[in-house]
């Protein structure tokens, strides 16, 4: 298929994601990877369905998120993830066990009353609970959590199995997926684009660039200059032990998560910042961010004492310069659309069902003009690359 | 989180306490520097000059002398030995080296000028149906048994798999007492009919010492069959029967209560590896080795490697290595005490040795991977067999680091050191580049108390 209706760039959860819904849609697709599929952000991220909003920011993060604009998108998210598995016909290992966000100051709580009439104006289930109250639910939070917010509707998802699972139903249901297969050059020709990989072409006349951190490189490869800011974080995972938790634990004060998974595992995460971002190979793990995130986890969680760290890793975050998602098709560039940013793990389901909304010329459940990538273009950005 | 590790310094590290540490931390402290030498066994020797316990000692003599010297030489020159000392990460070219108290589990950081890293090599086991019955072992397991504590693996034993280490391992079996039904070699690196070893040779020494072993075995009435391997392990709670096949085609039954099956050594390489070092394959076209030049230096500045980690060589070369990459690193933190003579001699000596390793790998390849029957388990620590990583392979490009996530081999405790290198051969595109799983840390799983505020390290 050398002329789809659309070219996605990127074998991540987003492409694989926008891949199927576009499949749904009867449209043709290909979805070109540079690399295997899964193997960067999508499949080293730490799987939390982030239903409730999440405050924090991760250690490192200089611009806060909006927290409250994201909750009708989360809440929207929460809707396809309990439907995903049945959607896919694929196990992947989904669990809504539900979460606390836990705070240990009288102002992280104030934060948590704060966050939760956002919460209760989005639709979205949350209640405010005491430290007694939460430890009746979790014993194994420490002394230290004053308070907590829960949420019956957080959850986890395998980040191993989504993007597979996407990505096979999305080739069931006719979309070629091409690994290894980087993307070298985008060409206007006429109404379309033509995108090559090397002697390879394909020309359609939408391209979804959901290239990651590699967003900026491949816009630029068609003339647009989009502004990013990837940064590479880390994940810690245990040795695998009986089942002891079955909710995600997070901080309202500092980057973290941690949960069990269905192997057993404890993940340990909360985007502590990995030593540097490398986008030619894996990024470096930080030890100092592992001693950070570990002291904190087990402040919370001081079970996580008698275990052992099994493995650390890192991977890219596609971050915006102002830390929200990006969607949309790109100012000037009709049928350029741009997808990433914050969250993109639990917004994936949505973005997929956006992209293809909006290529179909459908307005999206949510609106999302807001968060188009107009606002992370470069002032000499909107020149069009000449035929 | 200066407050949960404790810091020291160095001039150098050495990592493992086996010949190449021994004799390179000796060489290092004479030569004036302050040594650190870390192992995380309890005691010193590695697995070549590995330590008897105390009582066994009185009870049946001191195991390999020659060790129990070369440790006190090292004791005595001011090495510092870290013994229980695991190290589990490394980074900054290996002038940061993480490491763990593998009794209380306590972090510490060590800064060194330059670090050498010489861990050995671990048993290379193949997996067949059968292989994780209760009472199939490695070869190395059976000689520690039998070389330390004087017990037999059992009573009857069937040794199988490949390469010259299974000789002196079923002469340790028989000195304890044991019964070899067979032992069942691969390949046809013995002459039929004499107790010698083929090929043409450099090594009169080592060839002897197979020789010695050969006639050991033949004194005591042991079945030699070349060309064999073991097909299937038979038992319900542990081995009982062995199905052998010649490479004619016959196939016949060995009772037996024990099973050893090894297939030689597998460099560890994990440290160099993390640390980003140059690598390429190795002999057997299954491992990538640290490139080294003839001193051991990496290509990572400061980082030196020795002994089989290098590349499996055996215990005469690793001495040897471990002395020649000492020799380096004093050149370069203190050349006015740097001994060229002695390096140079070093230097041919270890080049006749390697002679006799390239010998070992002509003698005794390996099998292929092809016919692992795909209900067998490859991964035993997550419970994947060989069909569900050539199906996983197939489906997701034969991206290795994709079969991984799709199946979770090589997710469990080892972290892959076992199952790594088979993983990667059945995921393999066939284009004879062993791709191998990621150096992480921790290199071992790391307890966590001691990165936790206010908790007891246990």
């Amino acid at each position: 298929m050398t002329q789809p209706d659309v070219v996605v760039i990127g074998a991540g959860i987003l492409g694989a994601s926008a891949a199927f819904h576009l499949a749904e849609r009867g449209y043709r697709v290909v979805v070109l990877e540079r690399g295997a599929p899964n193997r960067e952000g999508s499949g080293t991220t730490a799987g939390n369905l982030h239903i409730q909003a999440i405050h924090t920011r991760r250690p490192g993060q200089e611009v806060p998120v909006d927290s409250a604009r994201l909750l009708p998108l989360q809440r929207r998210a929460s809707d396809h993830w309990s439907q995903i598995e049945e959607r896919l016909g694929a196990d992947v290992e989904l669990r809504r066990g539900g979460g606390f966000m836990v705070a240990e100051t009288a102002d992280q709580e104030e934060e948590l009353r704060e966050k939760h009439e956002w919460e209760r104006r989005a639709g979205i289930p949350t209640e405010v609970l005491t430290g007694d109250e939460a430890r009746k639910q979790l014993p194994l939070l420490s002394d230290r959590v004053r308070a907590a917010s829960w949420c019956s509707l957080d959850g986890y998802a395998n980040p191993l199995l989504i993007t597979p699972a996407y990505l096979a139903a999305a080739r069931r249901l006719g979309v070629e997926v091409h690994a290894f297969t980087p993307v070298t050059g985008i060409q206007q020709v006429g109404d379309d684009y033509k995108v090559l990989s090397g002697d390879r072409s394909w020309t359609a006349p939408v391209v979804v660039n959901v290239a990651g951190p590699w967003i900026t490189e491949i816009s630029a490869l068609a003339g647009i200059q989009i502004r990013m800011s990837p940064v590479a974080i880390q994940m810690h995972v245990t040795v695998r032990v009986p089942p002891v938790m079955h909710h995600l634990v997070q901080h309202i004060g500092e980057g973290m998560s941690v949960k069990q998974v269905s192997a057993g595992n404890l993940l340990i995460g909360g985007g502590w910042p990995a030593a540097a971002l490398d986008m030619a190979g894996r990024s470096t793990v930080s030890v100092p961010s592992m001693a950070g995130n570990l002291a904190q986890a087990g402040r919370i969680l001081p079970f996580l004492g008698e275990l052992r760290l099994l493995r650390m890793w890192a991977g890219p975050l596609a971050a915006t310069p102002d830390e929200m998602p990006v969607i949309g098709e790109v100012p000037g560039h009709p049928g350029f659309f741009v997808a990433g940013g914050t969250y993109a793990f639990t917004l994936a389901p949505v973005w997929g069902d956006t992209l293809a909304r909006q290529i179909a010329g459908e307005a999206p459940a949510d609106p999302v003009d807001d968060l188009g990538p107009g606002r992370l273009l470069h002032d000499d950005a909107t020149t069009p690359v000449s035929p | 989180m200066a407050d949960v590790m404790t810091e020291s310094e160095a001039d150098v590290a050495v990592v493992g306490g086996g010949p190449a540490g021994l004799h390179a931390a000796l060489v290092l402290a004479r030569g004036g520097l302050s040594v650190v030498l870390l192992d995380e066994s309890d005691t010193l020797g590695g697995q070549y000059y590995k330590r008897r316990a105390e009582q066994l000692t009185a009870a049946f003599g001191d195991f390999r002398p020659r060790g129990t010297e070369l440790i006190r030489q090292v004791r005595d020159s001011g090495v510092d030995c870290r013994t229980g000392t695991l190290v589990w990460g490394a980074e900054d070219g290996g002038r940061t080296l993480f490491t763990s108290d593998v009794r209380t589990g306590a972090l510490g950081r060590i800064n060194t000028r330059a670090t050498l890293v010489a861990t050995g090599a671990y048993e290379r086991s193949l997996p067949f149906p059968g292989w994780t019955l209760p009472g199939v072992v490695t070869p190395g397991f059976a000689l520690h048994l039998a070389t330390m504590d004087r017990v037999p693996v059992g009573q009857r034993v069937v040794l199988a798999g490949t390469g010259p280490f299974l000789l002196p391992v079923a002469c340790a079996l028989l000195e304890v007492g044991a019964r070899i039904e067979a032992l069942v070699e691969l390949n046809h690196p013995y002459r039929p009919g004499i107790s010698s070893i083929g090929g043409a040779l450099r090594q009169p020494a080592r060839l002897a010492e197979a020789a010695r072993y050969l006639l050991t075995l033949a004194r005591h009435g042991v079945r030699v069959e070349q060309g064999s391997r073991v097909l299937a392990a038979h038992g319900d709670t542990q081995v009982t029967a062995v199905d052998i096949g010649h490479e004619d085609g016959g196939v016949w039954q060995l009772e037996t209560d024990a099973l050893c099956v090894g297939f030689g050594f597998r460099p560890s390489t994990e440290l160099p590896r993390l640390l980003g070092c140059d690598t390429e394959l190795d002999p057997t076209g299954t491992e990538q080795l640290p490139v080294v030049d003839a001193d051991g230096a990496t290509s990572v500045d400061g980082l030196y490697v020795a002994g089989d980690c290098a590349g499996i060589a055996g215990v005469h070369a690793a001495g040897v290595r471990g002395q020649l990459a000492a020799h380096a690193i004093l050149r370069r933190l203190a050349p006015e005490r740097a001994r060229v003579r002695v390096a140079d001699l070093r230097r041919r000596r270890a080049r006749a040795l390697d002679r006799f390793a390239e010998l070992a790998d002509r003698l005794y390849p390996l099998p292929t991977t092809a016919d692992i029957p795909d209900a067998t388990q490859v991964c035993r620590c997550e419970g994947v067999s060989a069909g569900e990583i050539r199906e996983a392979a197939a489906t997701g490009w034969n991206d290795l680091h994709g079969t991984k996530a799709a199946t979770r081999a090589g997710m469990g405790p080892c972290q892959g050191r076992e199952c790594g290198h088979i993983v990667a051969a059945l995921a393999g595109r066939g284009e004879g580049t062993a791709e191998c799983f990621a150096a992480r840390m921790p290199i071992r799983p790391l307890p966590m108390a001691a990165t936790i505020e206010g908790q007891e390290v246990q």
